[in-house]
């Protein structure tokens, strides 16, 4: 059984800059931020990217994918990639309105896992 | 998320469903555009994740609803569109009323090419529909208890495309299909990739009702009601037209292309149906028909041997229920005409001849028999042959034509005889052209026919005599052969079937070991020394056959007498208590003969001897009658003749008789042939060999079977009621023929007699209660 392992490697990648394929442009206005990550990595965790980079569905730029996504926030969309990349979530020290915000966030992506332990939390 | 962000009073101000609905409104018109933009192949334009987020919201603040009835709503509006601007253009031009006016079913084709893409287009449609509709999916579809909404498009698409209420689009679609079909197994090459996709369409719609495929629903009774009527009436055609292994050819040919159009373009489930549905028409329906077609039906393939045409006649009638059934009857009733007519020529040969068992060649009853059996046996490898060649060596057709053979063979009253002297004459002259094994496989082949005799008895009794004449003339080719023989015999029936065989056998070597015994007993007597070699064979009465109480008589020379006491005494001072009987008419003897020509040594019977010595004393020309031999010798008539026979009537002359003729009359002369030639020196003259019985010599023989009958089934009736004390009738009589059978079929009323007479002899009682229970008295 390996999975420790596994699991180590795949969130290295997370701050790992070769082979990244994904810009996406999170949040609104001064409270924007850009986060580059691997088309594979969420599609492979997450029905909701599967969808929005399939052929059908994709939008590229200079051989990146790029993806908006307006309602939510960075330290929010930071969150939820870590949870991604590492299947780890540290809430100890949030406030309160950043877990429901987590919360809505991870209902509208239907990751499920997540919203279930979020809702269980609260 | 703005909505989360605006506090709600618990007073809910009118004008806000006003707002909540113009957002709806607004959101839903963006997302309905959407759609349609997706329908016409425009998505490059559309966002992924404002589409989604969109829905998400509407979903979110309860509109999951209108949602999914806006949906319905736009793609059922496109479908009816799709319905008339594509689907019904293409309808094939001759009408959904007769597809035969488009006999190059291209229209048809076109047709199914347009549907093909239109499901393409509708699926493709439904998936990025579906991508952007998924929160709906999830959350909405799943508490609403709704259909997803990729599932919904089936649904549309099967209301509004292929059950369309407007159109006759499903009549189109099913005619179409069917005629494709039709144009196919004519021989008419059809693009199966569009027949294919829109068989997978039908297959991949659920019928609501029924929860099954609407392939199944709307198609495949159809499909199956037409092939149904096709292979009624190509059935009918092909029967008319084409001989047995043609039309088989053809039904083969049949299946092979349903079950490969199933494969390629129908459901998996359809194969059986479909199956069954040539079999019954093509097969069942003229299995008779074909089995007896004329000149090339099941009888002529036999005759034939048309192995090839046999095989698939057997794998195809194993089709059907009755298939093999009319195919084993027919094969059967076949074996039995085939056995029925070697039954004949042989019963026609033996009567010709039959009655005078002493007049004309003496070899003929021998050769009828050897016939017989060979000619059984010849049928019997040709249908070996079939079976193995043809059948699969099924064992329900062997077990049909072994009752065939058994039925025919038991037909023949001889057979037990035949076989036996089919075995005698094997192991006289088996080595001669025939190297051992394969006189072992005759022999084999002859325990198969052995198996089938159901009077085991009566062949034993045969069997008896013939290897008697064997042992005692010293005709037996092979020692080996002759324990191989009574091997196989003893692995059918068991030891108690050989055991008198074996005795016989034993009687031989003992008796080799008591002449070396009696030489040496010779050599170291005083006695004088017998004036003739003395070889004396002691015979178990009750193992060979002979009839002790009717010990043949003959008066023999005095040289022999004299001989024959110096053995008996030599015998006899050995094992007290014993009593020796002479069976002259069992021996032989080497006698010389000065001819004008030359000396002769004759091996002769000891009859013959007896015979010849007589004119010893003669003068030459000088001739006894038949009274006068008859008088002198007292060998009994028959015999007398038979000898007589072989000296003066066969091949070697050594007897002239007068008049001249075949047969031996009371006042025939005989004179001693003193110009006898002959190229060798040494001569044998054959004793009547081995033949088939006469008339009176096989009534005799039955009498002593029945005889022995009797007391089989007394002996068994015995231990069966000494075991058991106390049986009711029918359960004594069960058990009886029980352990007789493998001898013989004994018939109830011959054991009820048995029983009778052994209550007479009080070895059993009838119960006092029941008169149909018996009780053992020991």
């Amino acid at each position: 059984n390996f999975h420790s392992g596994l699991v180590k490697d795949i969130s290295l990648l997370l701050n790992d800059s070769n082979y990244l394929n994904v810009t996406i442009h999170v949040g609104e206005n001064e409270n924007a931020e850009e986060f580059k990550a691997h088309s594979i990595i969420l599609c492979a965790r997450s029905d909701y990217f599967k969808c929005a980079f399939s052929n059908e569905w994709v939008t590229m730029n200079n051989n990146m994918i790029t993806f908006n996504k307006p309602n939510i926030a960075p330290k929010i969309f930071e969150m939820i990639l870590k949870y991604i990349y590492a299947g780890e979530l540290d809430l100890t020290n949030q406030p309160g309105e950043n877990i429901l915000e987590l919360l809505v966030a991870s209902d509208e992506l239907v990751i499920e896992e997540l919203f279930e332990h979020l809702q269980d939390y609260l | 998320m703005s909505s989360r962000k605006q506090p709600k009073g618990k007073i809910r101000p009118p004008k806000k469903p006003n707002s909540a609905d113009a957002q709806f409104n607004d959101n839903w018109d963006r997302l309905a555009q959407a759609i349609r933009e997706i329908h016409k192949k425009n998505a490059s334009i559309l966002s992924f994740e404002e589409l989604y987020r969109n829905a998400y919201n509407m979903v979110l603040h309860k509109n999951g609803d209108k949602l999914y009835n806006g949906v319905r709503e736009v793609i059922t509006q496109h479908l009816e569109e799709v319905a008339v601007s594509q689907v019904v253009p293409a309808f094939p031009l001759s009408g959904a009323s007769s597809s035969q006016t488009n006999p190059n079913g291209a229209g048809g084709a076109n047709f199914l090419k347009v549907l093909k893409t239109v499901w393409e287009d509708h699926t493709t449609c439904m998936l990025m529909i579906r991508d952007i509709l998924m929160y709906m999916d999830r959350v909405y579809a799943k508490t609403a208890n709704v259909p997803l909404v990729y599932d919904l498009g089936l649904d549309l698409f099967r209301d509004t495309i292929v059950r369309s209420q407007n159109y006759p689009i499903q009549n189109h679609l099913l005619e179409v299909l069917l005629q494709q079909i039709k144009l196919e197994r004519e021989n008419e090459i059809i693009d199966r990739t569009n027949v294919k996709a829109s068989i997978d369409m039908l297959l991949e719609l659920t019928d609501a009702s029924t929860k099954d495929t609407v392939y199944a629903t709307d198609f495949e009774n159809k499909f199956l009601e037409t092939s149904s009527e096709y292979y009624r009436v190509e059935g009918q055609m092909l029967v008319g037209e084409y001989d047995a292994p043609e039309y088989m050819k053809k039904v083969d040919k049949r299946l092979n292309e349903e079950e490969q159009r199933v494969r390629h373009y129908l459901s998996q489930t359809t194969e059986p149906k479909i199956r069954n549905i040539v079999e019954e028409e093509l097969i069942s329906k003229h299995l008779k028909t074909v089995i007896e077609m004329e000149n090339s039906g099941l009888i002529p393939m036999l005759r034939n041997e048309k192995m090839d045409d046999l095989g698939r006649m057997y794998k195809l009638f194993g089709r059907v229920v009755k298939g093999h059934d009319e195919m084993k009857s027919a094969i059967s009733d076949y074996i039995r005409e085939l056995g029925k007519a070697i039954n004949e020529t042989v019963t026609s040969n033996t009567t010709a001849e039959g009655g005078n068992a002493a007049s004309g060649d003496k070899q003929t009853g021998a050769t009828v028999a050897v016939r017989w059996v060979q000619e059984v046996l010849d049928l019997k490898d040709k249908f070996d042959k079939v079976q193995n060649l043809a059948l699969s060596n099924d064992k329900a057709f062997q077990t049909s034509f072994n009752e065939a053979f058994e039925y025919f063979i038991n037909k023949n009253s001889k057979s037990p005889e035949f076989i036996s002297l089919f075995i005698d004459d094997n192991l006289k002259k088996g080595l001669k052209g025939k190297t051992e094994e394969e006189v072992d496989s005759v022999l084999d082949k002859t325990i198969t026919l052995f198996r089938f005799i159901g009077e085991k008895d009566v062949f034993e009794r045969y069997y008896k005599q013939h290897l008697a004449k064997r042992l005692l003339l010293g005709r037996s080719v092979s020692d080996d052969a002759e324990r191989g023989m009574i091997g196989k015999l003893k692995v059918e029936c068991g030891y108690q079937f050989t055991t008198k065989l074996e005795g016989m056998f034993n009687d031989m070597r003992i008796s080799s070991d008591t002449m070396t015994d009696f030489k040496e007993y010779l050599d170291k007597s005083v006695l004088e020394k017998p004036k003739l070699d003395l070889s004396v064979t002691v015979l178990t009465s009750t193992f060979w056959p002979m009839n002790l109480s009717a010990s043949p008589r003959c008066n023999l020379p005095p040289e022999l007498t004299k001989a024959c006491g110096t053995f008996q005494n030599f015998y006899l001072g050995r094992h007290s208590g014993r009593r020796l009987t002479w069976q002259s008419n069992m021996g032989t003897a080497d006698i010389r003969g000065s001819f004008k020509a030359r000396k002769h040594e004759l091996n002769v019977s000891t009859y013959q001897m007896v015979i010849l010595l007589m004119f010893n004393d003669k003068q030459d020309g000088e001739s006894l009658s038949y009274e006068q031999i008859k008088g002198e010798s007292d060998i009994p008539e028959a015999d007398l003749k038979r000898n007589l026979q072989s000296l003066a009537c066969a091949k070697y002359k050594i007897l002239v008789k007068e008049p001249k003729g075949k047969e031996i009359n009371p006042g025939d002369q005989f004179n001693f042939n003193n110009d006898f030639t002959a190229p060798l020196q040494r001569i044998k003259i054959q004793t009547v060999a081995s033949k088939v019985e006469s008339e009176g010599e096989r009534k005799e023989t039955r009498e002593k079977v029945e005889e022995a009958r009797k007391h089989q089934t007394e002996a068994a009736i015995v231990r069966i009621m000494k075991d058991r004390k106390t049986m009711e009738h029918n359960l004594l009589i069960a058990e009886v023929v029980k352990q007789l059978q493998s001898r013989f079929m004994p018939n109830p009323a011959l054991i009820k007699k048995r029983i009778e007479a052994l209550i007479e002899r009080e070895y059993l009682e009838r119960a006092t209660g029941d008169r149909r229970v018996y009780n053992y008295l020991a």
